[in-house]
């Protein structure tokens, strides 16, 4: 009995040496310490065995029981190493180029945009929204600028054929419908619908009858930011914008405000953005915008009552902002979407 | 508008700014400066006439003379020239040593191939008179031998060009530019002298070249005056008047003509001379044209009239376009010797009409549109007249002819100087505030609060706001102090169609995407590419500007295709675009604008080092399942149609979710007909996306997450197979076995899931049958389920499909 616990320790180095695969490991594993295994079956002889005998045996048994398993653990942890190893395959180049497809980019008009809602969503303007498609009124008559209006010169509009209406445009009577040629109609369909105080910005397409060249576009994007509440003055517009310029081109920038005319906002005024911070020279300042105290006119097309409420509103281009921040000499290249133009602004 | 410097400084004699001084101040008071440039001799020192009085060859250069010139001085000048257009006897300019001429050459004693030189003759060019390099420039009029040059052209002058913003009619003349500037400057302002006033006149009585003046047409013309002017001569103009009009780039053309084109620059005020021989009756009468009227007009173009349109008309024909321009028929020509003046008062929206009605707009009609100083109709009249007579001669009679009225209420505004300070949130004391005012010829009476009087050619000042701009123009812009930003909470939320677009915009660049902006407008033929192509004539605009943007687009695909075409010309690798925009779709009778989210991808067939598997149908309609999520839509499978696909579409590989007009949303998903795309030469498979949806999906509120309490205990799944017609959708199939697991499900067992996970043609089914295999969770609601309860159920499900569908289970 001795000779053959002994003999079963030697089969089992014998026999798993060489062991690869988790099957064969199984059925040699078996061979042993299956139901049918010898060592099952040696075991079985201690009820055989006087009793006296049988501490001594048992022991041996013992013995041979942790032998047994150390040498299949062994076995079994080598074969799982192999395996591992077989599914981790052979050692990668980490230097060879993924062939998968990388994070696209954003348009730089996007990006453009992000960054002055981002400036102004700090100081508490949220996002408002209106439709490209728009009627007169909204763009023209609520906002101070009557049909014969010399101001509507400078806006050469689109119009849109007399026998399209849009289910989802409301007129304010059958004026006709237009291509908005500014986002203020968002401003005044906002403060038709919800009461002041009011902080929004009113981001999106634009459209003028413009001939395209490197400076004209037949649309193009405007934000408009506006804010309504009491006691307002022209230090707060000055203020925020301000802080505007200081956000976007550093510390010691700010805007230099001149008196121009509007029809929707008195005083009015065009704001420049100081050219040294946005690296150009030969000119000291750039216009960049254009801004003013809401025109009491406005306010009472909207129903609200000037005499309790003031409020500010300025707006700029994001193309031009866009052509001056990343040195673009071309309006066109943003609709052109050229791969090689719009990688370059992939971050 | 052109503004001569040297003319602005007759208003202001004590006016001492450079240019680039007024280019700033002007640009400060709201007068954009587009372009300020110099015109003219600019002051030449040493540069003065010589005269030639020896021409002699130069001893050691075939090319060059050495001459004798007399340049006033003692003694004559000794001057190498290589020029040869000139003789013995010219007189020339001459830049004598220490001259420093344009560009800065200076000149000085010099020798030139050894044989000295004490200055220079001079071409025109050389002095900075323009580009005439040919030679030297001959003074033909001889003056005097010395003068210096400058004597003789003293014309130089500085031109601004001032963008006057429409509020301020009063500004396109050199007196309201003037004005503006004394206020700014704080400099005194001269109006011009004039001799002739009210009194000089009869309204009633006494002589004159007109029977009769008639209104006829009073909501065109509200004042009328004519005067006439006996016995002119017609002659050019005096150098100084066509000076005037030569720098702010008129054409002078006679005495009388060039009269009144100054005035109108001086004042802003149109004025009219008529040949008082070619009105006919001697009378005028201001009517409206009548039916089919036509008139020839000093451009020699015939226009055809509307009966809107006003005519200054005599008792025959229309003699001018009121407030536009003369027709040739009145014109004052060389032989003219009597004269009527007209100055009148148009209402500016007619004028405005018929200048848009007829496409033509002038100094006159620009300046009637916007309005005129009805008080400075009169002064301007005046100053003409004096201008005529001093330099036309002539006798003035004794009448004028005046109809309507230029009498206008003067405007007041009540306002205090803590009104204006607490609108800007700064200022000065009130004496400050008041000076500001008062610079604009605004006249302020103080009291508990002011009354402003306010000039009767600033229109567009009417309310308290107004001088609120008016007090910052003067003061200074400069001067607004720098404050903190107040920020209090308002409590409103970004637009969900921001958020929306953003979270969008970051997928698509996760995926590998570029954003791409197309124009809203396209080609007509480009429309055709959307469903429902042929109801979107409504898409036209009724005003497009290029043949290739004539329309609204109704999807981004087109503007996406061009998008890979154009890149396609310059790259290999795969293309992959994304827009957000709008688009535009029908909706019943009538359009709808959505927001559109459009995206295209091209997989390029290049060689890789490692493969990857590439896009196809699932992987695009997983993505619209996302992006329709973060739109807050579910995608249904309900609302697939595979019918009625746009023409861009390749049948059998495209699919189209929703209905814009039901639903207010539709995804357009799938493989691009080759066809189409071989005919725009692009190859390969490409797959598209447009997804519209209306902005009032996008702002509906979210429903609540709300917490359902799971159960434990492990589930347990069976695997069946269902055996259906090949045409029939997965989705209906699936549906039909779901349903089925809810009859069967109760209060202890429920039918969790029903999942597809494999499709299976092919042998052991007919030829148009298909089997659709799918897994099936069951789930205990109070403990495990038993063996017996599943299978039961289990049962129970296959019977009810079978009975209940067309579908046989497959065993």
């Amino acid at each position: 009995m001795d000779e053959a616990l002994k003999s079963i320790i030697q089969e089992a180095e014998t026999k798993t040496r060489e062991l690869t695969q988790r099957a064969q490991f199984e059925a040699v594993k078996a061979e042993f310490v299956g139901p049918n295994g010898s060592f099952t079956a040696l075991r079985k002889e201690i009820g055989k065995l006087p009793k006296e005998q049988r501490p001594e045996y048992g022991k041996k048994i013992n013995g041979v029981k942790e032998s047994l398993e150390s040498i299949l653990s062994a076995t079994l942890t080598r074969i799982e190493e192999r395996e591992l190893e077989a599914k981790i395959g052979p050692a990668i180049d980490p230097t060879l180029p993924s062939p998968d497809i990388q994070m696209g980019s954003e348009h730089p008009l996007t990006q453009v945009l992000n960054r002055i809602v981002d400036i102004f969503s700090k100081v508490g303007f949220t996002v408002a929204a209106g439709t490209e498609v728009e009627s007169e009124y909204f763009c023209f008559d609520a906002l101070n600028t009557p049909a014969d209006h010399p101001a509507r010169d400078m806006q050469d509009t689109y119009y849109i054929n007399e026998e399209a209406s849009f289910q989802n445009i409301k007129q304010k009577a059958d004026e006709r419908y237009v291509l908005r040629p500014h986002t203020s109609s968002v401003q005044i369909r906002t403060m038709l619908k919800e009461k002041p105080p009011l902080k929004i910005l009113s981001p999106g397409r634009v459209f003028r009858r413009d001939t395209a060249d490197a400076t004209h576009s037949a649309n193009f994007h405007q934000i408009e930011g506006l804010l309504v509440d009491k006691n307002l003055k022209v230090t707060d517009l000055k203020a925020i914008l301000d802080y505007f310029a200081r956000e976007l081109l550093g510390k010691d920038a700010k805007v230099r405000f001149r008196p121009h005319f509007f029809p929707y906002t008195e005083p009015s005024f065009e704001v420049d953005f100081p050219a040294a911070h946005l690296g150009k020279v030969g000119k000291k300042w750039i216009e960049i915008m254009g801004c003013g105290m809401v025109d009491p006119t406005v306010f009472e097309a909207v129903g609200i009552d000037p005499n309790e409420y003031t409020g500010y509103a300025f707006g700029m281009g994001i193309e031009r902002i866009a052509m001056i921040v990343y040195g673009v000499d071309d309006i066109r290249y943003f609709y052109q979407n050229d791969q090689r133009f719009l990688e370059q602004f992939s971050r | 508008m052109l503004v001569s410097l040297d003319w602005l400084k007759t208003y202001l004699p004590d006016l001492d700014k450079t240019p680039e001084e007024l280019d700033e101040a002007l640009t400060l008071i709201g007068f954009e400066v587009e372009d300020i440039h110099e015109t003219g001799l600019p002051p030449l020192q040493n540069v003065v006439v010589g005269e030639v009085l020896e021409k002699a060859q130069h001893p050691n250069a075939d090319r060059l003379s050495l001459c004798q010139v007399d340049v006033g001085t003692s003694e004559n000048a000794s001057i190498v020239c290589g020029a040869t257009n000139y003789k013995v006897g010219d007189r020339v300019p001459v830049a004598l040593p220490g001259a420093e001429l344009p560009g800065g050459f200076v000149i000085k004693k010099t020798e030139l191939r050894g044989v000295p030189s004490a200055g220079m003759m001079c071409s025109a060019k050389e002095l900075g008179l323009g580009d005439d390099h040919a030679g030297l420039l001959i003074l033909e009029d001889r003056p005097e031998i010395g003068t210096p040059i400058n004597d003789l052209y003293s014309n130089n002058d500085t031109i601004i060009d001032v963008e006057i913003t429409p509020n301020r009619p009063d500004c396109f003349s050199h007196i309201g530019i003037a004005r503006e500037l004394a206020a700014y400057f704080g400099l005194k302002l001269k109006y011009p002298d004039i001799n002739t006033g009210g009194n000089s006149f009869s309204e009633d009585s006494g002589k004159s070249l007109l029977k009769g003046v008639t209104i006829e047409a009073p909501e065109t013309c509200l004042y009328y005056s004519g005067y006439s002017i006996e016995g002119v001569k017609i002659a050019p103009s005096p150098s100084w008047l066509r000076q005037r009009i030569e720098a702010i780039g008129l054409r002078p053309i006679n005495n009388v003509v060039d009269i009144t084109n100054f005035v109108l620059h001086e004042y802003g005020q149109p004025l009219h001379a008529f040949d008082a021989g070619k009105i006919k009756g001697q009378e005028i009468i201001i009517r409206n044209a009548t039916e089919e009227e036509t008139i020839t007009t000093l451009d020699e173009k015939e226009r055809k009239l509307q009966t809107s349109d006003t005519l200054i008309a005599d008792a025959e024909r229309g003699l001018v376009v009121a407030g536009v321009m003369g027709s040739i028929d009145a014109e004052v020509d060389d032989n003219t010797t009597d004269i009527v003046l007209e100055a009148a008062w148009f209402t500016p929206k007619k004028i405005r009409k018929t200048s848009r009605q007829l496409g033509l707009s002038t100094d006159s009609s620009y300046r009637f549109e916007r309005g005129v100083d009805p008080v400075a109709i009169d002064t301007a009249a005046y100053r003409t007249i004096d201008l005529i007579l001093e330099i036309a001669g002539g006798t003035l009679h004794e009448r004028a002819w005046k109809a309507g009225s230029n009498a206008v209420e003067t405007t007041e505004i009540e306002i205090t100087p803590d009104f204006i300070r607490e609108r800007c949130g700064f200022g000065p004391e009130d004496e400050a505030i008041k000076e500001s005012l008062t610079a604009l010829e605004i006249e302020v009476n103080e009291g508990d609060s002011w009354k402003a009087t306010i000039p009767s050619y600033r229109g567009d000042l009417t309310r308290p706001v107004d001088l609120v701009e008016e007090f910052l123009r003067i003061y200074g812009t400069d001067k607004i102090p720098e404050a903190d930003v107040e920020s209090r909470a308002f409590n409103r939320n970004h637009t969900r169609e921001w958020t929306v677009r953003n979270a969008y915009s970051q997928y698509m660049r996760n995926k590998g995407y570029a954003e791409v902006y197309n124009y809203s407008l396209i080609l007509d033929e480009e429309t055709r590419l959307a469903p429902e192509s042929d109801e979107l004539a409504l898409l036209a605009l009724k005003n497009p500007i290029s043949s290739d943007q004539t329309h609204l687009r109704p999807s981004m695909i087109p503007g996406l295709l061009n998008v890979l075409k154009r890149n396609q010309q310059h790259h290999s690798q795969t293309s992959a675009f994304y827009e957000w925009g709008r688009c535009y779709r029908k909706k019943g009778n009538e359009l709808v604008e959505c927001v559109a989210m459009g995206w295209i991808i091209q997989e390029t067939e290049a060689k890789q080092w490692l493969n990857r598997e590439p896009t196809d149908f699932f992987k695009l309609k997983a993505m619209v399942i996302d992006i329709l999520r973060l739109a807050g839509v579910k995608y249904s499978e309900n609302l697939v149609k595979t019918d009625s696909l746009p023409s861009f579409a390749q049948e059998g590989q495209f699919a189209v979710m929703g209905d814009i007009a039901k639903s207010g949303t539709q995804a357009e998903f799938g493989l691009l007909n080759l066809k189409q795309l071989k005919e725009m030469d692009i190859e390969g498979l490409v797959y598209a996306v447009n997804i519209c949806i209306t902005p009032d999906v996008l702002e509906r509120k979210e429903k609540p997450i709300k917490y359902t309490p799971y159960t434990l205990f492990p589930p347990s799944y069976k695997d069946l197979a269902l055996v259906a017609d090949k045409k029939e959708s997965a989705s209906k199939i699936r549906e039909a076995l779901a349903k089925a697991g809810k009859a069967v499900s109760n209060k202890e067992m429920q039918v969790d899931a029903v999942e597809l996970f494999d499709v299976y043609e092919g042998t052991g089914l007919e030829e148009n049958q298909k089997s659709l295999a799918f897994n099936i969770t069951f789930r205990g609601t109070s403990g495990t389920l038993k063996d017996e309860v599943v299978n039961k159920a289990f049962e129970e499900m296959q019977s009810i499909v079978e009975k209940k569908s067309p579908y046989r289970v497959r065993r």
